[in-house]
């Protein structure tokens, strides 16, 4: 037998023997390890392959064309194992698999129901070309009330109980003296609003001694009472939705003239005083709840802060966020907030 | 305030629904809070003629009555009290009546004997506090009438909220003449009959004043032979009404008056009241007082006394003496009516923590010229109820009349404060309804005199307001401003706000949920976390003990919440916190530093549930965080060092960056843990998120090529003493600065147990710019780097 031939046998031989084992691999390893073996550098077709130099041309012919054909079986044979196992793999990926299974859960954070609120609140006004400022926690009697028109002695100051660090320093009982601080180091027209703690001497079910207020204001020409009512109606709106009625009631702050009390009908009856035949508990059957409070700004406090209130007018308001998410959430007691129960703060995200 | 509605009606006559009038007040400024029927208890109570009265047969002390109530048979009615007689008028409570105590009145046999009702007592009727005898009715009412006809008890009242400007509303008449003008209605004053007698009272006493400033004008009306006694029924049922607890008559008519008109008045026992003046001057510094409560109170010279002859009888404005009150023997009243200056009689009464009805109206303003009707309302009425008789004349000084102020009113800026349009009409109208006197001689700018009563009219803008108010606040219509505003924007502003919110959403993103704790802490708790005791700043005037100083760290806040959140069983805990830290400085306008801190909570488990592996959170998991934020930040690597006797946290490290100390984070002392219910550990962190945003602010974004090609890595294990820090490896490494070492990392860790020694594993990557590595080349360099760290450190490789 020629060597030739020979060769050829030893390639039929090969390709019987890998037809079965690739057939037969059981694993994407062992199918690796049985490629490497064939087909690889240095596998067992190429070593027969090797002995091809030592024929003559036709024997060389033959015997390439049969190890061409037995290279392309042994290639389809793997290949057609390949994708068994691909299968085979696939179909196991889904036996027994529960899709109830817990995922892995990631920690989730989230803000301050008070934060959110605030937050809305902000981005409501900002969008309206208001600018957000801050400022000190602790203010002087100043700015917390001799410029904002509470003169010494005066009943008005009654109505926030104040904290005291000292003589003239306070913990500031409203976000009021961002007004002054603001108007004292700008120039008309300005447009504000301020967001922040707040502090009074005053603690039961429905007053925290330390709460959020957002005070917002805006002095330019011509600024009228009807503007005022246009910038509240629009963020009542956007905060608690368009169908929303609004009321100006007048009522009294020292720092504004006119000053009015701000009413929206009642979240929970939608201002029918009840709900189901109850008395409805958040507006205590008027339909109507008070939001906030706002106001011209007064003359005195115009000329505190250099600006004549014969050439400029302005409006102010300041609302309580606590307040504000209470009726927007149904939160309905105020405590719940600075408890930080992390059950209560998962429900606002 | 509370207003009655049957007294209301005494000055208008509205006759319209409650609800109506309620709403109008409210809209006009004047906000309803609530609206009650004091005595609709007594709904069912009828007046009963008692026309038989016999002894009980088996008991002394009752008596056995038949009752005519108008319809029916008279009913038998077994009564206990002594004062029951044939031919009196009483209140019946007939079967199925419920008093107002919530008893129902049921047929029921008294010691064998039947009875179908119950004949009342005052105070069975919520008429008085207390009450002997059974209630004699006026003789000659009809029987089966109701009681709360027979005695005008059908009322309603009002509670008001009577803003601080509004002094005016402190009294029926003021609301009555609101009610007048949004109704239209007429105003009635009552009528005042003195029948003076004797001598005249200005020659009795007389009155001085020094400081006018304090006391403008004082009155006093004399009245004689008084008798001491219970004020007649409609009175006292009238003050209950308002919230007022009857005493005798002579007082009660001072309270009656006071409600009434808005005059605070007192009255003295004139046989108590040495010498033949009254003066009214400041109490000396130090001095002791009686008032009537019975309580001693020690004065300054800022207050002021109505004193005697002799002595200091009343703190003027606030409260009487014990020394001079009106008593049963009583027969003789000072009666006196007086102005006083606001802010002595509010410093007085804060001072003292004394607030009486009477100093509540004169810390506001009370009106000067219509004080004068007051009194002698009161005088008269203290001779109706206490047959009294009332001296001829005044013993008065007014050293500081009371003048009118004139204001100017421009229609044209009601305008444009308003932005509606107003007749000048409706102008005018309104200030006429309001009691103010017009003046239109210049058609643009007009002249108003309010009435004395609105001393807070002062200003034009006083006047729109009023304009507004009756105008309808509600009927402004809403436009939205347009402004011309500049889009220059001043450089400060606006860094704070976005960035804070930037480190909010990043915790939010970092799983972890904000908390809102208060910005006062007790002393103690900062005590307990060992914190200095200098820098603090406590609260003058605090509520309690556990608020009466502010945090100079978030933690003691913060670990409240922790606190809170693992006695709900809330065990696994993910906190953050975003607020203002409080310190003394000396430096600073408010004499306090004010500085954003950013506080971190972590404690129970590391992962959630299944099919997590169960883990505790440790020291790892708050430096990942912080790593994070500051990678989130775009800061580079900060620096982590222990810091030693940190007060409360132990591990403690501080984290610095640049030589800015940025905060700390550790493992809150176990003691300190445990008393904040953190018996399984409690990690923190507290950095200054002010350095942060400086940090911030200041870094500088320059994008830097990708590398073009591959890196090759090596990694070295170091046996290394278990004291060394990773951190000294990492910074040889560093400092080695071979030109092709890229980057250095822990990349394994093996601490034997008991073992005074740790193998760390270091992944160190090489790459040259600008060709590929060979391995000769990374041999060579990594080679270098473990002779130089060999040297430099005690470790040695494995
Ligand atoms: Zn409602």
């Amino acid at each position: 037998m020629s060597s030739g031939q020979a060769l050829i046998e030893e390639l039929t031989a090969l390709a019987g023997e890998a037809k079965n084992t690739l057939g037969q691999a059981s694993s994407f390893e062992a199918l690796e390890e049985l490629r490497v073996a064939y087909l690889g550098r240095k596998g067992r077709l190429a070593q027969i392959m090797a002995k091809l130099p030592g024929l003559t041309a036709e024997e060389k012919r033959q015997a390439g064309q049969t190890a061409n054909t037995v290279k392309e079986e042994l290639t389809a044979h793997y290949t057609v194992r390949l994708e068994g196992l691909k299968r085979a793999q696939d179909e196991a990926m889904l036996a027994g698999f529960d899709p109830a299974l817990p995922g892995r859960s990631h920690p989730t954070g989230g803000l301050h129901p008070l934060s959110l609120v605030s937050d809305e609140i902000c981005r409501a006004f900002s969008g309206m070309g208001f600018e957000v400022v801050t400022g000190p926690e602790i203010e002087t009697d100043f700015y917390n009330f001799e410029a904002l028109n509470f003169p010494p002695e005066h009943p008005a100051r009654d109505m926030q109980d104040t904290l005291y660090i000292g003589d003239n320093i306070l913990l500031r009982t409203h976000t009021s003296p961002l007004q002054v601080r603001t108007l004292l180091s700008r120039k008309p027209p300005v447009a504000a609003i301020a967001p922040g703690k707040v502090y009074r001497r005053d603690s039961d079910i429905t007053h925290s001694p330390m709460f959020h207020q957002i005070e917002g204001f805006l002095v330019d020409k011509g600024v009228t009472m009807a503007d005022l009512r246009g910038t509240l109606t629009f963020f009542v709106h956007r905060i608690f939705g368009p169908d929303t009625l609004v009321r100006f009631r007048p009522s009294f702050f020292p720092f504004t003239e006119p000053s009015a009390e701000v009413d929206i009908s009642c979240v929970m009856c939608e201002g029918k005083g009840h709900v189901g035949g109850q008395t409805c508990r958040v507006c205590k059957s008027t339909g109507w709840v008070e939001i906030l409070g706002c106001g011209m700004i007064d003359p005195n406090v115009l000329k505190a802060v250099d600006i004549d209130p014969e050439v400029y007018s302005g409006f102010a308001f300041g609302m309580g966020v606590e307040r504000v998410t209470m009726l927007k959430y149904g939160v309905g007691d105020l405590r719940l907030f600075f408890e930080n129960d992390v059950r209560f703060l998962g429900q606002f995200a | 305030m509370l207003l009655s509605l049957n007294w209301l009606r005494e000055f208008v006559p509205y006759e319209g629904p409650v609800d109506t009038l309620a709403d109008r007040l409210t809209m006009l400024g004047l906000e309803v809070e609530g609206v009650s029927r004091p005595f609709a208890a007594t709904a069912d109570v009828v007046v009963g003629h008692v026309l038989t009265r016999e002894k009980h047969p088996d008991a002394d002390k009752l008596s056995v009555c038949t009752v005519d109530v108008g319809q029916g048979e008279p009913l038998q009615i077994v009564c206990g009290a002594a004062n029951v007689a044939a031919g009196l008028c009483v209140p019946v409570a007939r079967i199925g009546t419920v008093l107002p105590g919530g008893l129902t009145i049921k047929k029921s046999k008294i010691r064998g004997v039947e009875s179908f009702g119950m004949i009342c007592s005052e105070s069975e009727l919520g008429l008085a506090e207390k009450s002997e005898g059974i209630l004699e009715l006026p003789a000659g009412l009809k029987p089966g009438k109701t009681l709360a006809e027979a005695m005008n008890l059908d009322d309603v009242v009002l509670e008001i909220g009577i803003t601080p400007n509004r002094a005016d509303c402190l009294s029926v008449l003021g609301l009555a003449r609101e009610a007048a003008m949004a109704f239209g209605l007429p105003l009635t004053m009552p009528s005042v009959h003195l029948k003076e007698d004797g001598p005249d009272a200005s020659t009795l006493v007389s009155i001085r004043i020094p400081e006018p400033e304090l006391c403008p004008v004082y009155r006093a009306r004399i009245i004689r032979g008084v008798e001491i006694k219970a004020s007649p029924a409609w009175m006292r049922y009238r003050l209950t009404a308002m919230g007022q607890r009857p005493v005798n008559n002579i007082v009660d008519v001072t309270n009656y008056v006071m409600l009434e008109l808005g005059q605070p008045l007192h009255a003295f026992d004139r046989s108590l009241l040495a010498g033949n003046f009254i003066e009214i001057s400041r109490a000396a510094e130090g001095m002791r007082f009686n008032t009537l409560d019975g309580q001693e109170r020690v004065l300054t010279t800022r207050d002021l006394l109505i004193r005697d002859g002799a002595k200091a009888v009343a703190l003027a404005g606030v409260m009487g003496g014990g020394n001079s009150e009106i008593s049963e023997r009583s027969t003789e009243v000072l009666l006196e009516c007086a102005v006083f200056n606001p802010a002595t009689i509010r410093k007085t009464a804060r001072r003292l923590g004394l607030s009486s009805e009477s100093s509540y109206r004169y810390e506001r303003g009370v009106d000067q010229p219509g004080s004068l009707f007051a009194m002698n309302r009161a005088a008269a009425l203290m001779a109706e109820v206490a047959d009294g008789r009332v001296l001829p004349g005044i013993a008065e000084a007014e050293p500081k009349p009371w003048r009118s102020s004139p204001i100017g009113f421009r229609p044209a800026k009601a305008v444009s404060l308003l932005g509606i349009e107003l007749a000048n009409d409706f102008c005018r109208k309104t200030f006429q309804g309001l009691g103010c006197d017009v003046d239109l001689t210049t058609a643009d700018a007009w002249t108003i005199t309010p009435p004395p009563a609105r001393q807070d009219l002062e200003r034009e803008v006083d006047l729109i307001e009023e304009v507004a108010r009756v105008y309808g606040m509600d009927r402004i219509p809403a436009a939205m401003p347009k402004m011309l505003k500049s889009l220059e924007v001043p450089d400060r502003l606006g860094a704070e706000v976005p960035f804070m919110g930037r480190l909010k959403t990043w915790a939010c993103g970092a799983g972890l949920r904000e908390t809102v704790n208060y910005s006062f802490v007790g002393q103690q708790e900062l005590d307990l976390l060992g914190l200095p005791g200098e820098g603090r700043v406590p609260v003058a005037n605090p509520l309690s003990e556990d608020q009466n100083v502010m945090r100079t760290e978030l933690a003691p806040g913060l670990m409240k919440a922790v606190r809170h959140n693992l006695s709900q069983g809330n065990a696994t805990l993910r906190l953050f916190e975003l607020a203002k830290a409080f310190t003394a400085d000396s430096a600073s306008e408010t004499t306090v530093r004010e500085a954003h801190r950013l506080g971190i909570a972590l404690c129970g488990a590391r992962f959630g549930s299944f099919p997590w592996p169960e883990e505790k959170v440790d020291y790892s998991d708050l430096k990942g965080l912080v790593e994070q934020l500051l990678s989130s930040l775009g800061l580079p690597d900060a620096q982590y060092a222990v810091q030693k006797d940190h007060p409360w946290l132990s591990p403690c490290v501080q984290v610095s960056l640049d030589g800015s100390v940025l905060g700390v984070m550790g493992r809150v002392l176990q003691d300190v843990a445990d008393s904040y219910e953190a018996k399984a550990g409690l990690w923190m962190a507290e950095l200054d998120a002010e350095a942060l945003m400086a940090l911030h602010q200041h870094r500088s974004i320059r994008f830097r090529g990708l590398p073009k090609f591959p890196p090759s890595r090596r990694d070295v294990t170091l046996v290394m003493p278990s004291t060394l820090s990773v951190g000294e490896v990492l910074g040889a490494v560093r400092a080695h600065k071979a030109a092709i070492l890229e980057d250095v990392a822990v990349h394994d860790l093996f601490e034997p147990e008991g073992a005074p020694e740790k193998n760390v594993t270091f992944r160190v990557t090489y790459r040259h710019a600008e060709r590929t590595l060979t391995d000769k080349d990374v041999d060579k360099a990594h080679n270098g780097l473990c002779d130089a760290l060999s040297k430099a450190l005690p470790v040695r490789f494995q």
